[in-house]
Order: C-alpha cells, then sequence, then structure tokens
C-alpha cells in the first residue's frame, strides 16, 4: 500500500486504494475484486497488477499509471511525433509538448499522454518547456514500448 | 522417419488434398479496450491495410502495412491482439460468458485468456493454468497490456486442474498439440506418429481432469491446431464415451468433423465438430460439449 500511495503522490495526486483488495505477493502488488481475492490461493498472476518493489525502488504498472490519469496533477500532452519517439524509449522535447498540466519544476514527476489522452509512460521533467523546444523538457523513465523491450529481453 | 507423403496420404484418406499455404496476419480488437476509440480508423491513419475476417466477430486481416501492427501505440495501450484468425474461433464458441466462472486450463501466451476477458467484459473470474514459467511470464505481459482484471493465473498443469477445488461453467481446452505444416515450415521433417499419439493420450488426460471440474450444465470447447484425427475426432469420440458429454452444434467455419476415421466408425455427434483445412486460416479443428446431467 504504501509504495503504491507514495508513488501515485509524486505526480502531485491522491490515489485510495481500498487496502482490504491489495494482495502483495513477491512484492508485487495486485488489486483484486473480493470473489478473487477470496479463491486466490498460491497464484503466480491476479486480478490488477499495479507495480513490484525491487531493491527499495518502486516500479509501476502500467495499470497503475493508467489509474492516475484521472487523479495526477502532473500530465503533459504531447503530438502524435513526440508520442512515437517517447515510445521508442526516447525523451520528449519541448517542441513536441501540446500542453502542460501541473508541476514545471525541474526533477517532479509527469505523466505523458498522446493526443487521445491516453497514458504513454510518465518521465521527469527538466524544465524546458519554451525556448527553441529543441530541448529535452521531459526524461523518458517509463514507456508503453517496455512491453517489446521485455519481449525481446526473455527471448533472450 | 515418416515422410511428408505419408501425411499427405493420410490427408488424401480424410478428404483433404494438400497445397501451399500462405497465412494472412490477422489482429482482434479487444472491445473493452477499444471501446468509442474506432479503431480501425485510427489504424489505417498509421498506414494499415484492414480486412474485416467475415467470419469473426472483432477480427480483421491485416494487408500492407507501413508500420509494424505489433510496436503501433494502440498496440501496447492493449486495444487489440495480434492473433490468428483460426485462434479467434473457440473462446467465442460459449454461451453467456458473463460473470461466469471460467476455466482456461492451458492458457499461456495468453491470447485467448485476452480474448475470454474481453467477452466477459472483466466480469465473472477465469482461473488460467499453465507450466512453462517463460510463457507464464509473457502471459503476465500480455494481460497487463490488455488491463485484464479479472484472472488469476497459476502455475499448475492442467492434469492437476482438480486439486484447485472449483467448479467451472465454461471450460477452455486450447490443449498443446502436435500443430500443421501451415503454421511451422518443418512440421512434416519433425513429426511422427508416436507424438501424436503421445500427445492424444495428454489431450485425453486434461479432457478427463478438466471434465471432472465441469458444473452440470457447463460447456468445454476443445480445440487443437493439429489435422491428426487422432487429437480431434478420436479424442472427442473417446470424452463422449467415456466422459458423459454430449457435443454441441456450432456456428463456425470448415467442414463437418469427421465421423468415420480409417476405417474406424465414431459416434455420429462428431458431425457437429468444425475441421478446418488450412486455407483461409490455418488448420483448426473446434467442438463444443456440454455436461448432462451426471449419471
Amino acid at each position: 500500500m504504501k509504495p503504491l500511495e507514495a508513488f501515485a503522490s509524486c505526480f502531485g495526486g491522491k490515489i485510495a486504494f481500498n487496502s482490504e483488495f491489495i494482495v502483495e505477493k513477491g512484492q508485487r502488488y495486485y488489486l483484486l475484486s473480493p470473489r478473487l481475492k477470496r479463491m486466490r490461493g498460491n497464484f503466480y498472476y491476479a486480478g490488477l497488477y499495479l507495480g513490484k518493489v525491487k531493491n527499495k525502488v518502486f516500479f509501476p504498472s502500467f495499470n497503475l499509471l493508467n489509474m492516475l490519469v484521472d487523479v495526477a496533477a502532473n500530465k503533459v500532452v504531447v503530438d502524435r511525433k513526440a508520442a512515437w519517439l517517447f515510445i521508442c524509449g526516447r525523451d520528449v522535447l519541448g517542441k513536441g509538448v501540446v500542453k502542460v498540466m501541473g508541476s514545471k519544476r525541474n526533477g517532479d514527476a509527469t505523466l505523458v499522454l498522446n493526443e487521445f489522452g491516453e497514458c504513454l509512460g510518465f518521465g521527469k521533467v527538466t524544465g524546458d518547456f519554451a525556448g527553441s523546444g529543441e530541448k529535452v523538457s521531459i526524461k523518458n523513465v517509463l514507456d508503453i514500448g517496455d512491453f517489446l523491450r521485455r519481449e525481446t529481453r526473455s527471448k533472450e | 522417419m515418416l515422410t511428408k507423403q505419408f501425411f499427405l496420404d493420410r490427408y488424401a484418406r480424410l478428404g483433404w488434398t494438400f497445397r501451399e499455404i500462405n497465412l494472412r496476419q490477422s489482429i482482434r480488437i479487444n472491445q473493452t479496450n477499444a471501446k468509442g476509440k474506432d479503431l480501425p480508423e485510427r489504424l489505417r491513419s498509421l498506414g494499415v491495410e484492414l480486412e474485416k475476417a467475415s467470419f469473426l466477430p472483432a477480427g480483421y486481416w491485416v494487408g500492407k502495412s507501413r508500420v509494424s501492427v505489433g510496436a503501433t501505440a494502440e498496440y501496447l495501450l492493449g486495444m487489440y491482439s495480434i492473433q490468428e484468425a483460426a485462434a479467434q474461433i473457440p473462446a467465442a464458441l460459449f454461451t453467456a460468458l458473463n460473470g461466469k466462472m471460467v476455466l482456461d486450463a492451458c492458457a499461456a501466451p495468453g491470447g485467448k485468456t485476452v480474448q475470454l476477458a474481453d467477452l466477459m467484459g472483466n466480469s465473472g473470474f477465469i482461473t488460467a493454468l499453465d507450466v512453462s514459467k517463460w510463457r507464464l511470464g509473457v502471459m503476465a505481459n500480455h494481460l497487463e497490456r490488455c488491463h485484464v482484471s479479472n484472472t488469476i493465473v497459476y502455475d499448475v498443469d492442467a492434469r492437476q486442474a482438480g486439486m484447485l477445488n472449483r467448479k467451472f461453467d465454461r471450460v477452455l481446452l486450447d490443449v498443446p498439440c502436435s500443430g500443421n505444416f501451415a503454421s511451422d515450415k518443418e512440421w512434416f521433417n519433425r513429426r511422427t506418429l508416436a507424438d501424436i499419439e503421445r500427445n492424444a493420450k495428454v489431450q485425453r488426460a486434461i479432457l478427463a481432469e478438466t471434465a471432472g471440474c465441469l458444473d452440470v450444465g457447463g460447456e468445454i470447447v476443445y480445440s487443437t491446431c493439429s489435422l491428426e484425427p487422432e487429437e480431434d475426432e478420436l479424442n472427442m469420440d473417446w470424452a463422449v464415451k467415456n466422459l458423459g458429454l454430449q457435443i454441441q452444434k456450432i456456428d463456425c467455419i470448415g467442414e463437418n468433423g469427421l465421423t468415420e476415421v480409417f476405417g474406424r466408425k465414431l459416434d455420429a455427434q462428431l458431425a457437429f465438430c468444425r475441421r478446418i483445412w488450412p486455407g483461409e486460416t490455418q488448420g483448426f479443428f473446434v467442438c463444443k460439449l456440454k455436461k448432462g446431467a451426471e449419471q
């Protein structure tokens, strides 16, 4: 519970989980319906995966990032080209930012949304939203392209 | 070592003449995640040519594409899955999935589990089983990408499903099988009749175990991508005769199941199965069974 709430607060938002339905297994967190929770047993994966703690660092799932879209204060909307580059693991340049909501402070976490308002991942604000727009304004921390990278890693 | 001709002769005796197949790529829209998003139009705007597959409720053929359909934001956001056309058939054959207790007994890598969850609108409860650690990992990614929330996955062999001590309304048995040449260019060089017999035996063990976990009135959909009758009609004939299951009529592409295999007469209900020879899709076999009142 604590890592989830602490992570949400990084985005200037508050997310209220009913602790009764959060299950931790092997430092991985899952949100389960009452029925799933009652029947869970010794599972490998269950319900909605929310994230994991590894070496004391919390790694969110994309389910959790999606849940944050409605409650987080810090969000940026990026244009189509920047969205594509972002899911390829690249940072967002100032010229790719269409709209900024919430913090513009250096180092703050922000969700990165595409033109449809869909969450592509999150990054850290570097503060360069203005000017020529050729400077990095959001440093990529995690993007949905990670699904493909995981696939590649598992094949190796 | 058996030759390619050995299998081609077998297929000819079953009524099919071999021809080379080039499979088309297909996708399935995840209706729950793509709701209100006009996904076909979004993909077309990216340069993906799509053609609706007439026999699939949410399936499209992928034509020429300027981008890889496995790397678009829409794919990574779980709005669609890449799923072979015939493989989209079994999960769609169940009646009334909403709110049901469903067992996906040989689930990884999870394409059909995601489809079931989508058809259920994430309601009810799916129990998904598999034993390969690598495949379970792939499945976990698949479930996360598609935002599935009604599924619990266990590292359990389908032949031990009874240990979960649960009764299910619906059971999907997309059992491990010998496959077919349409999706494996080396298939004829790899397969032997002993393989096929071994797989058929494992499939019967899975059928027997999971039939015991099925509630009275519940449904099993059994499917393979094998063309070999030992894994298809002969196993279904065995299930009808030994497990108290009845085969149900289904509305699906393909030919009637065989009621006579290499001179052996099978139960007349076998005609209700569907045998899909490779052509528009890969080779496939599907059968829907129902559990009647206990004797």
